[in-house]
């Protein structure tokens, strides 16, 4: 740590982890209802819609947690200068968590706003807006005053703008249900093929400069090809959710081609990962952290990139759309790509915080391991579920629960190994709460 | 290559696809109208979506392959069960699903919401979305059951009811739905031409049948091979 203001990096981490936890047990919950029956009293109190909106929006918010922590991060080291302000970012912290926390009671007591993944009600999301506002309010000043400009920087500041825009199309109410969830989309597909990629990719950016010495313009050449590259194949790539809403017949062509380029800047994002660990100038110290980041390439190349390529053509859309296929693809790439990559950042900005050189990482390698593992074979068991429900209900026209009693088992399966996931999580969180120096032999 | 070169293929890259993109959405914008028959999109049917919001149903169940996969799809709900069979499913949950494994909670909607939910879901079962649920699809299964004829060896009444939505509802040794009565006893109460009948018109038999008349769905002969095929099942 060089900048005093870097600490409230810290809080932001702090709050995000226990949300993580938090999100898990509810995905357990999820998992369980497919599994086994859950009585009707129970149902009508709690039912799976509720747990569901609490999962994915707790998924959502210790993410985006984790970004701004990592973006107050390294903000200060990038531009060379103290954040604009300490007190605006503690303010903005207590608010996304008191704004979350309302919002869980909410969901808990029927207010939502009844859209996937956007359950959040309209006069909580003007609070939504305005705690986006003050937050790119204190990045974008701090780097105006220090005015430094960097290309990772300004990937950071591109995409966290391009994040709070996007979030406005999913604020109003849409009459027309296929006019809804072609806006919906560029919310959902945009932030996380587009948006969150380039927060990503400029996080990673910063994290392998510094953890392998590689030098600053070669690093940000390739960010520029990567992010590029996202984008081209992102943007356009959108069309891989409109085959099937009523859109014109072209987003086929459209959608099928570019999201078939979709791995192209991961693949390039995996390589490039690889070649600067090879050419590091700088000795291995924390060697967790490095694990990380190559685990989080290699993940996140498996699930956004091959588990997305696999369905995302039209002709095996048509039957996986809408399935456990979705699912399966959602862990993996979700985890792969946003989970590892900001438990990669605490790993390597949270002993930084604590003024700890090298840190013990005995329980972290075992988090490391049984959470990445479990996932694996959850992306494994979502998806033989997701083939049998495609095959049976929608090949063979069997009926939906008909095809649900088949994949019972392997939603079985998804629960257990969430059980082991979930044990991966504590160890992580609480390794992470609680870092260590390594002792001296 | 150079860090230079580097930026302009990002420029160029986000640009043009963003270009592309946006003349799409104004394109499709323009579509829109023809594709999801706005004229039908009444206050009723509007209603109907604040509804299926309020009530947070899409966390469970997908339509147009969107939302939660608890739950059966809805894109094409009203061909597949009928009117009556939402308004029994969404009134009392607690009674159509007392034999499912998987249970729907019990959300107090009123009479009109219901109404309102029927007059929504109406609607996006004619939005034209090529021919998306499969399961659902009036082309398709048919070339389902000729596969299943030809490939698995059934008889075509087994393949029709299989493949025409009979087992959304009904089970036939332990397999398929349980919001119907179980059918593997049914030839021993029912003759053939019974069968057809009931099929037909569910009402006209008995006025307080619940099963959604299939005549549109299936055509002379798949019921009349159906019929046979049940009425065998003693």
């Amino acid at each position: 740590m060089e900048y005093r203001s870097q600490k409230v990096a810290y809080w932001y981490f702090a709050a995000a982890l226990p949300l993580f936890v938090l999100q898990i047990f509810l995905g357990l919950y999820l998992a369980f209802s497919y599994t086994f029956t859950v009585p009707q009293a129970v149902v009508d109190v709690f039912p799976f819609a509720t747990a569901r909106a609490m999962h994915t929006n707790l998924l959502v918010l210790w993410m985006l947690l984790g970004f701004m922590g990592g973006t107050y991060y390294i903000v200060p080291e990038e531009t060379g200068s103290e954040i604009y302000s300490e007190k605006l970012a503690f303010l903005q912290l207590f608010a996304l968590l008191a704004i979350g926390v309302t919002a869980l009671a909410g969901f808990f007591l029927g207010w939502t706003k009844g859209r996937p993944l956007l359950e959040i009600p309209p006069p909580l999301n003007y609070f939504v807006v305005a705690g986006a506002l003050l937050f790119l309010f204190n990045v974008g000043m701090t780097m105006v005053r220090a005015s430094r400009w960097t290309a990772t920087q300004g990937t950071l500041l591109g995409g966290l703008v391009f994040l709070a825009l996007l979030y406005l199309f999913g604020i109003p109410f849409y009459r027309n249900e296929v006019v809804d969830w072609y806006y919906w989309w560029w919310v959902i597909h945009l932030w996380v093929e587009g948006a969150w990629e380039l927060v990503t990719a400029s996080i990673f950016a910063f994290v392998l400069m510094n953890l392998t010495g590689v030098d600053r313009q070669v690093v940000e050449k390739w960010l520029y090809v990567e992010i590029g590259l996202f984008l081209f194949t992102g943007i356009a790539g959108t069309g891989h959710h409109y085959y099937w809403i009523g859109a014109p017949r072209y987003w086929l062509w459209i959608g099928g081609i570019f999201s078939a380029l979709e791995p192209l800047p991961i693949v390039l994002m995996l390589v490039d990962t690889m070649n600067h660990i090879k050419e590091r100038k700088n000795p291995i110290v924390n060697r967790l952290t490095w694990t990380y980041a190559v685990g989080c390439a290699v993940m996140h190349f498996i699930g956004a990139g091959v588990w997305g390529f696999l369905h995302t053509l039209p002709q095996i859309n048509y039957y996986t759309h809408g399935s456990q296929v979705t699912a399966s693809h959602g862990h993996l790439a979700f985890f792969g790509a946003y989970a590892l990559l900001n438990l990669m950042t605490f790993y390597y900005a949270m002993p930084r915080l604590k003024g700890i050189r090298e840190y013990d990482d005995t329980r972290g390698k075992y988090g490391f391991w049984i959470m990445t593992s479990a996932m694996m074979l959850m992306g494994l068991t979502f998806g033989v579920a997701g083939v049998l429900q495609s095959y049976i209900e929608r090949v063979l026209g069997l009926g939906f629960m008909t095809a649900q009693s088949y994949m019972r088992l392997w939603m079985g399966a998804t629960f257990f190994l969430g059980l082991v996931f979930l044990s991966g999580v504590l160890t992580t969180v609480t390794d992470l709460l609680t870092i260590r120096p390594k002792a001296r032999a | 290559m150079s860090k230079k070169t580097a930026f302009w293929i990002f420029l160029i890259g986000t640009l043009s696809s963003a270009a592309l993109f946006l003349w799409a959405t104004y394109d499709t914008q323009r579509q829109i109208a023809a594709l999801s028959h706005v004229d039908k999109l009444s206050d009723e049917v509007v209603a109907g979506k604040r509804a299926f919001q309020k009530h947070n149903c899409n966390d469970c169940h997908t339509i147009l392959g969107f939302g939660g996969y608890y739950a059966p799809d809805l894109t094409r709900v009203v061909q597949r069960v009928g009117e009556d069979g939402i308004r029994f499913r969404v009134q009392h949950p607690e009674r159509a699903f007392a034999n499912s494994w998987r249970k729907m909670p019990q959300q107090n909607l009123s009479d009109g919401e219901i109404s309102d939910l029927i007059a929504f879901f109406t609607w996006v079962g004619n939005v034209n979305n090529n021919d998306w649920p499969p399961q659902d699809s009036r082309k398709r299964l048919s070339r389902g059951e000729q596969m299943m004829v030809a490939s698995v060896g059934v008889s075509p009444g087994a393949a029709v009811f299989q493949t025409k939505g009979c087992m959304n509802c009904h089970s036939l040794h332990g397999t398929g739905g349980t919001f119907g009565p179980a059918l593997d006893k049914i030839g021993a109460s029912l003759s053939a031409e019974e069968i057809r009948k009931y099929v037909t018109d569910p009402k006209a038999v008995n006025p307080k049948a619940m099963m959604p008349p299939q005549k549109d769905n299936l055509t002379g002969r798949e019921l009349e091979e159906v019929a046979r095929f049940l009425s065998a099942q003693k």
